[in-house]
């Protein structure tokens, strides 16, 4: 509306959204958890004067590294890359209201990295009083980087009372909650990945059984975590969030599961590693770390779907407009309120230019194929952020048999029908050009059997 | 083209949250910061992978200590990036959004070849820390520099386009589906791109160049002396190289591609004008300290600071530029500002603070101690 929108065919350009975000969030979480390995075990090594675990600690390094600092910074700047593309107006109004919370951040991934590189190419230079200073430095400044992020991200499920200040944006309802449970997440994935790399690495069994026993009590205090803030971040949430995952049966399973494996993963650690640490295998490692990424993943699906109908909640919909524009886009029209398709309607359908704008009342007067052409902008353009016309929640799966008189109802009361969608925000005319695109979409009605008794069917 | 014809996005209730001098400020000073490791990344990776097949004794050596400080270098480049990202997003949305989505698949490339950019360094640098190159690890420092060119060609298309409403009015034209742009579109019929990237690249020759004098002078005490002599040389003529690379292709992009009504602001601009010709004449005294430092035991800081001068020149030029470009569609110092002073104030002294943090961990690491402590 505001900006041209990015056609993904198929898979919806937010769907890239989701896959960087996911995919970052897998090593992010590491990276603070991991720190948090790297100082409190190199403290321990140290006190204990432990120079196998020191050279095993030194291996596990490296591997930090090459996962967080490259892989884990690279898609975290991927992120910015895609939402600029996918949803340029929440991070326009995101990167006006937090540039300072966002600059802040910086300074803190800044003193990461330095603090990394020396904690790993200085190992054998530093007095050991440094070198677990590093360390310290380090896991400090990626759990601020967490602290700041989980705000501004947290902002966008429930803003609370802003009032459009920067500190009370930060501080709202659901950053706490976020806070606790993904630093749980961050504790757990970093033990997850160590017992990855431990149970590939060569090393004295006993050793490997110590890194095993020693790093399962931080899982195990994650995973703990993770149920709290989890169940907190329920409670924050804004009384339509709450709604929508109570009416999406796909997500009360999720969340159920995510609660299941929380409890399953403590008692597997403490059943486990805990008690028996010789337990930990290359199999076992690698089980437990795909639980762990399901766990991640579909704790930030469900973050992510909470917040529909909004980007911003309360503040921009998931069709990238400001929920105060709606009424005037009701009134003048969908496409002419949006700067670049009332340019790209005005120089394909010039007879609907009037005084500057776009006069839709005359949209039923043009030719089908025009008025479906409509349709299909307004599609694009009102509906592209969540459906595809076939394939990631495609309309042509999702309205087999559906009557143009079924079409025309939902078209107008979306939200009515699906609280979790933004309200319809064009002209009447706009909402027919649209219903008539649809039907070229729409495949026929499954034949159940006994339907064409009962007089069913399309 | 006016503000009327063009669709710019409506500005954020809120506002913006710095007057427009601070923002570009932030811009420049990220810009600048960023552009050091950039240039020694963006040249050095072919400088790297040309050295990998020589059978020159000093210049493999030199490829192997640049692409020994890349993985370093690389993640400074990527930090330093940020700044000048976020805030050419708080400046400049109207035209960055749009530029970006018009090429939105080539955009988002940028990450993968960058990770896989950045992973080739990574293969490349370990093999010659473990003193023994294969085939694959050359071809990975070889792809590397590939794709860090690439990339490099994307962000011109981008900053070009941003700056060209007219070409991206062109552009969604010819690529959108029912107003939908499907990102597949490049700024190449633009006679400014070839230049402005051809230029940067001359660039960033000259910056490795300093770099692998200063490098040489001040951390390769441990080489010989006959290498070290050896190098300051080559630094020179890699200087030598790049001023006549970054002039041919700066006269291209001055005189030969920018409109009318830019080069006449230009010269009617005297801060703009002494800008673009200390960007032009800078680089011919570096070149003329690169070579005193490069015959003689001479203090290579000066060179660094004149280095130093030109990128600046070369940024505050380019932004200058850029502001022309667009004055007739989009004034970002007509923005409406709300300003944070508040969480400005507790950036810069968390800023401030985290420099002192990074300072005290870099003594630790010049003043090691000793390890029995």
């Amino acid at each position: 509306m505001h900006y041209p929108f990015w056609y993904v065919p198929g898979l919806t350009a937010p769907m890239l959204i989701a896959a960087v975000a996911v995919l970052h969030i897998y090593v992010a979480l590491y990276a603070v958890g991991g720190g948090l390995f790297l100082a409190v075990e190199t403290r321990h090594a140290y006190r204990t004067g432990n120079a196998a675990y020191l050279a095993y600690l030194r291996r596990h390094a490296w591997f930090f590294i090459l996962l967080t600092v490259v892989y884990g910074a690279i898609t975290g700047v991927g992120i910015w890359w895609t939402i600029g593309l996918a949803s340029p107006l929440p991070t326009q109004m995101l990167i006006h209201l937090f540039v300072f919370g966002w600059a802040m951040e910086y300074v803190f991934f800044l003193i990461e990295i330095v603090s990394a590189f020396i904690f790993y190419y200085a190992w054998d230079r530093l007095t050991p009083r440094a070198h677990q200073a590093m360390a310290w430095i380090y896991a400090g400044s990626a759990w601020m980087s967490l602290v700041i992020i989980t705000g501004i991200t947290a902002f966008m499920l429930n803003p609370g009372d802003w009032q459009g200040d920067f500190w009370r944006g930060w501080a709202n309802p659901q950053t706490l909650p976020q806070i606790v449970a993904r630093t749980g997440a961050s504790l757990l994935l970093a033990t997850l990945y160590v017992y990855v790399h431990s149970s590939f690495w060569n090393g004295p069994a006993g050793l490997r059984a110590m890194i095993a026993r020693r790093s399962a009590r931080p899982a195990m205090a994650g995973a703990v975590l993770i149920t709290l803030g989890g169940l907190w971040w329920h409670a924050a949430l804004p009384a339509s969030a709450k709604a929508t995952l109570i009416g999406a049966a796909a997500m009360n399973l999720m969340i159920a599961l995510i609660f299941a494996l929380s409890v399953v993963v403590f008692f597997m650690f403490y059943f486990g590693p805990y008690r028996h640490p010789e337990w930990v295998s290359p199999g076992f490692a690698v089980l437990l770390l795909l639980i762990g990424y399901i766990v991640t993943g579909q704790a930030e699906f469900v973050r992510e779907a909470a917040r529909k109908p909004f980007v911003i909640y309360g503040e921009v919909y998931s069709h990238n407009i400001y929920v105060s524009e709606v009424p005037r886009l009701k009134r003048d029209g969908f496409l002419d309120g949006g700067v670049w398709t009332r340019r790209y309607v005005a120089g394909r359908l010039p007879q609907l230019v009037s005084g500057g704008g776009l006069d839709e009342s005359r949209i039923p007067s043009l030719t089908e194929a025009d008025q479906r052409l409509i349709g299909r902008t307004v599609f694009m353009h009102h509906c592209g952020s969540c459906h595809a016309a076939s394939g990631y929640s495609g309309m042509r799966e999702m309205l087999p048999g559906w009557t143009p008189g079924m079409l025309d109802h939902l078209i107008v009361n979306l939200d009515r029908y699906h609280f979790f969608m933004p309200p319809w925000s064009g002209r009447p005319e706009e909402a027919l050009a649209l219903r008539r695109y649809l039907e070229t979409l729409a495949s026929p009605h499954p034949v159940l059997p006994g339907a064409e008794s009962r007089g069913g069917g399309a | 083209m006016t503000p009327e014809t063009f669709p710019l996005a409506a500005g954020t209730p809120a506002g913006s949250p710095a007057p427009y001098w601070v923002l570009a400020g932030f811009k420049l000073l990220g810009f600048v910061l960023h552009m050091v490791p950039m240039h020694v990344w963006y040249a050095g990776m072919v400088l790297v992978a040309v050295c990998a097949f020589t059978r020159h004794a000093h210049a493999a050596r030199l490829g192997r200590r640049l692409a020994s400080a890349m993985p370093i270098l690389i993640a400074l480049g990527v930090n330093f990036g940020i700044v000048p990202l976020l805030f050419i997003q708080v400046a400049y949305y109207p035209v960055f959004y749009p530029a970006t989505i018009m090429m939105g698949w080539f955009w988002f490339s940028v990450i993968p070849m960058l990770l896989a950019a950045y992973y080739g360094v990574y293969v490349y640098a370990g093999q010659v820390r473990g003193g023994r190159v294969s085939p694959l690890g050359r071809a990975a420092g070889v792809v590397s520099a590939g794709l860090f060119l690439a990339i490099g060609f994307v962000f011109s298309n981008a900053f070009s386009l941003m700056a060209d409403p007219a070409r991206m009015l062109a552009l969604y034209e010819r690529t959108s589906v029912a107003g939908a742009v499907t990102g597949t579109g490049l700024n190449l019929a633009d006679p400014t791109l070839f230049p402005r990237w051809l230029m940067m690249f001359g660039l960033a020759i000259m910056t490795t160049a300093v770099y692998i004098l200063v490098e040489t002078r001040t951390a390769a005490r441990g080489e010989s002396e006959d290498y070290r002599r050896w190098a300051a040389r080559a630094a020179s003529r890699l200087h030598g190289l790049g001023l006549v690379w970054f002039g041919a292709m700066g006269a291209w992009y001055v005189f030969g591609t920018l409109e009318a009504r830019v080069t006449g602001a230009i010269a009617g601009t005297p801060g703009l004008l002494a800008a673009s010709a200390a960007s032009a004449a800078l680089p011919v005294l570096v070149w003329a300290l690169m070579r005193r430092a490069a015959a003689g035991p001479v203090a290579v800081w000066p060179v660094a600071a004149a280095q130093a001068a030109v990128l600046i020149a070369n940024a505050v030029s380019r932004q200058w530029v850029q502001s022309i470009e667009l004055a007739h569609v989009f004034r970002p110092e007509e923005l409406r500002v709300s300003a944070q002073w508040g969480p400005m104030a507790a950036f810069l002294v968390l800023f401030a603070a985290g420099l002192a943090v990074v300072a005290w961990m870099l003594r630790q690491l010049a003043h090691p101690g000793h390890r029995s402590e």
